[in-house]
């Protein structure tokens, strides 16, 4: 057979696979996209790459994805133009606006297509409307911990682990979540740097610790406060950072003082002699202590306190924007596209902004679980109509029979996304979306501050990227002078102008532009950027709104009032290595990687019910019960007593019995990582 | 010559070596036909990831009676020819490493070819635990990295005696 030699083209850009954002190398042939690589030169991920991102091939050619618009109709899709689509779904905006208002509209942003400028389009797209009920996950990811530094430090930094010599990585397991920060990590401690990891499990980066600190789900905060007391104790805080640039500090002292070794290892179940440990490693490398945050604590209903707690770790070990500490990065200089300053609406009753204040307050965020109850109820007011952007909260929100009932009710429901997302089925609307190799947009490594052009590799013709999809509707429903620009890139180059960075600039290094130097230090200067100008042990601002004034810790309510009739203590959302959330299961060979889900538990327990490796269990809360298969791990993997369920599985979804009813009192985030649940070995 | 060095210190056994290998040789992700093999001992928290080091003296190369392995002049990676093989396991036996792996579904051996000279397994470790590298570098840093270890050992021996 003779071999024609194809058209070869190799581009780089950056995975959107998950969120890590990784350098590629695109390798297309005649047009088509055949496989991709890690691009060495790009400073964050030096070439290498996870195995999500060569699936990016699959992900964009598979036989599954939506190509062309679908509008349900008598409960089944047919396809429909795209033109015709959006002017039907226009005229049903603008008739629900003249019936109920602009607040009975929203919109809800996603993260299965890659998301930078995306979210500011919506907010943008919102506010020119008349409506600040903006929706995204980070109502039960990522903000918790936002807060829960910037409360503290006025901004969530980022670790300079290649510099530190002391990681705390805190409820988080980069491996199978973060992919990419696990090669700086293990440079560092190559480099001499100790590994602390409090996981409840014995995860994939805890299997590196020096110290694993096997903490029980959500009493992270009685292990800081530990910590705190013996630094302060044993005299190895930083007396001169905490004298000129802290405040509250007599008060954070005092309240210390309870937390001795031994009652928080009565507390938290992590022996009095680690504690000690984690200590004494923390104070002698001080101030090169690098902690990461991770999602396990946010999702408990004193997270964010625990997370302060941990961020005033920073403040005593003098470890803020310090080499080697957890560094304030700077960002780029550029163009807003969000109304806030414009067109503020926070008269308009945001949904959730009076239960939560600090989400809206911090964040224009609005919270997803009270909008499921505002959807069903009406209450405080009518909210009847959402476009939705890949994202899957049938999947992921807790109490999925309520979401899907919730989006069941709407008088109009759009879905933008690859695939037919079971938060999809339930949509009025299907339209197609470009995935993150058909569309144009900068990306921004914190670590590195850098910023790195994505670019649009390949196009399908109904599949418009997001700009495209919100200029469209724009100028349908009589705002499109707020969206004047041509095309995303044309979007990108007004964004970046401050910047003085063009795209062309950016397609000449692939490897991305640094647009500012790393400095230390900053607050020598600038002081912090939280209402007193200094680091605060001790918030006003919460204490004004009816909070604790210092981050308290409160015990979990499993562990002071337990349910007697529900003794397990679940824990949700772990990750796994080769899906993103509930993405990805529908790539063949992940399946044979990782083939259905599993509840995870401790070799006791197993036996003290009978229960065999792979035995099917039924798993109950109080709202619903589950069918899965039991993996029995190792008795250091998991503590007895607990559970963990990885969330994103259609089989088995672990959301049917999670509450949407109890949550942080500050973040308002549910209490994902600790529901109680009875479990039973499914007869015959 | 260059080879995938590997650092059990750095490996979080995530499997996407594994994957990466299984993948590059099969399409699929079975581990079960990865070359590179990671053992996770959880009783004593350790991570082994293991593969070929493409012996100067190949044991496995001298012992096959099938003649069906031989050395790549170009990447001197030690490599089975399949069609060759007659899956008589000899060089499972031989190998001092147990990186030689039977492939029950074609009953032949198999083993890492270094991917043709660019090992997919490398390019997919987000750890950093495994690199390709020349031989004598990788001696050299591994020698570095056990001095230091040494040195701070011996460092704290003598701050607790002193």
């Amino acid at each position: 057979m003779a071999e024609q030699q194809a058209e070869q083209r190799i581009i780089q850009t950056l995975c959107r696979m998950c969120d890590d954002r990784c350098a590629i190398n695109v390798y297309l042939e005649e047009g088509r996209l055949v496989d991709i690589d890690g691009f060495k030169p790009h400073p964050w991920n030096r070439g290498r790459l996870c195995v999500k991102a060569r699936a990016a091939v699959d992900m964009v050619y598979h036989p599954d994805r939506i190509l062309k618009p679908l509008k349900k109709v008598n409960g089944k899709f047919t396809e429909i133009s795209l033109d015709r689509a959006l002017d039907e779904i226009a005229e049903k905006l603008l008739a629900i606006r003249d019936q109920y208002g602009e607040r009975s509209i929203s919109a809800w942003k996603g993260e299965a297509i890659g998301f930078a400028q995306e979210e500011n389009m919506v907010r943008r797209f919102l506010h020119a409307f008349g409506t600040p009920n903006y929706f995204s996950n980070d109502s039960q990811c990522y903000n918790g911990r936002y807060f829960g530094y910037r409360l503290v430090e006025g901004v969530w930094p980022v670790p300079d682990y290649e510099n530190a010599d002391c990681i705390c990585l805190w409820g988080a397991n980069p491996p199978h979540a973060h992919p990419n920060m696990t090669q700086m990590i293990m440079r560092a401690r190559k480099k001499g740097a100790r590994l602390i990891v409090v996981d409840p499990r014995l995860s994939a980066v805890a299997r590196q610790a020096d110290i694993h600190a096997a903490v029980r789900p959500g009493t992270d905060g009685a292990l800081v406060w530990g910590i705190i007391h013996l630094l302060i104790k044993e005299k190895m805080y930083d007396m001169d950072f905490v004298e000129n640039h802290t405040t509250g500090f007599a008060k954070f002292s005092a309240y210390s003082q309870m937390f001795t070794p031994d009652y928080v290892e009565a507390e938290t179940g992590v022996a009095a002699g680690t504690v000690r440990d984690i200590a004494s490693t923390m104070g002698k490398r001080a101030p090169k202590v690098a902690i990461y945050m991770g999602n396990g604590p946010e999702h408990h209903e004193n997270g964010i306190n625990n997370i302060r707690a941990v961020a005033c770790l920073d403040g005593l070990l003098g470890a803020v924007d310090v080499k080697g500490g957890n560094r304030v990065s700077e960002g780029i200089d550029k163009n807003i596209l969000t109304l806030y300053d414009e067109i503020p609406l926070k008269h308009l009753e945001p949904i959730g902004a009076d239960r939560f204040p600090v989400l809206y307050d911090f964040r224009q965020e609005c919270h997803t679980m009270t909008a499921m109850n505002t959807m069903l109820s009406g209450d405080p007011y009518p909210l009847r109509a959402m476009i939705l952007t890949a994202a899957n909260p049938v999947m992921t929100n807790p109490n999925t029979q309520k979401v899907k009932k919730a989006f069941e009710s709407l008088d109009l429901f759009v879905v933008r996304d690859l695939f037919m997302t079971e938060t999809a089925k339930t949509a009025d609307y299907v339209l197609p979306a470009a995935s993150f190799l058909e569309r144009t947009e900068v990306h921004y490594h914190a670590i590195c501050q850098t910023v790195t052009l994505a670019r649009k590799i390949l196009s399908f013709p109904d599949c418009t990227d997001e700009y495209t999809f919100w200029h469209d509707l724009a100028h349908r429903i009589g705002i499109g002078n707020w969206f004047p620009w041509k095309d995303e890139p044309e979007l990108t180059e007004w964004i970046l102008e401050p910047a003085g960075i063009t795209l062309k600039d950016l397609e000449a290094h692939p490897e991305g532009i640094q647009y500012k130097p790393i400095r230390y230090k900053k607050w020598e200067e600038k002081g912090f950027t939280t209402p007193s100008g200094k680091l605060e042990f001790a918030s006003r601002y919460l204490k004004d709104l009816g909070y604790e004034e210092l981050p308290e810790y409160k015990p979990p309510a499993y562990h002071t009032d337990p349910d007697p009739e529900y003794p397990f203590v679940l824990i949700t959302g772990a990750r796994k290595l080769v899906y993103y959330h509930s993405r990805f299961h529908n790539i063949k060979r992940f399946r044979t990687a990782i083939p259905g889900p599993e509840v995870e538990m401790h070799p006791s327990d197993a036996e003290k019910k009978g229960i065999l490796d792979g035995d099917a269990v039924t798993i109950t809360s109080r709202i619903g019960s589950i069918e899965i298969p039991v993996k029995i791990m190792a008795p250091n993997e998991i503590l007895p007593g607990n559970l963990q369920i990885t969330h994103g599985w259609k089989e088995a979804n672990v959301n049917f019995i999670t509450h949407d009813d109890r949550f942080d009192p500050i973040s308002g985030f549910p209490l994902m990582k600790a529901v109680e649940v009875k479990l039973e070995k499914r007869s015959g | 010559m260059r080879i995938v060095t590997v650092d059990p210190h750095s490996c979080v056994a995530c499997r996407n070596c594994e994957y990466a290998c299984a993948f590059r040789h099969t399409g699929d992700f079975d581990r079960k036909d990865s070359r590179i093999r990671v053992n996770f001992y959880p009783e004593a928290v350790v991570c082994i990831p293991w593969t070929c080091v493409h012996c100067s003296d190949a044991w496995c190369m001298e012992i096959c009676p099938a003649d069906a392995i031989s050395r790549n002049e170009e990447t001197g990676a030690v490599e089975i020819d399949s069609r060759r093989c007659a899956g008589c396991k000899m060089c499972m036996l031989a190998c001092p490493s147990g990186n030689i792996h039977f492939n029950p579904r074609d009953h032949i051996s198999e083993k890492c070819d270094l991917c043709g000279g660019d090992p997919n397994c490398v390019k997919f470790c987000t750890s950093g635990a495994l690199n390709f590298e020349e031989e004598e570098e990788a001696y050299t840093s591994s020698r570095e990295a056990f001095d230091s270890r040494i040195k701070r050992l011996l460092a704290e021996e003598r701050r607790k005696n002193g």
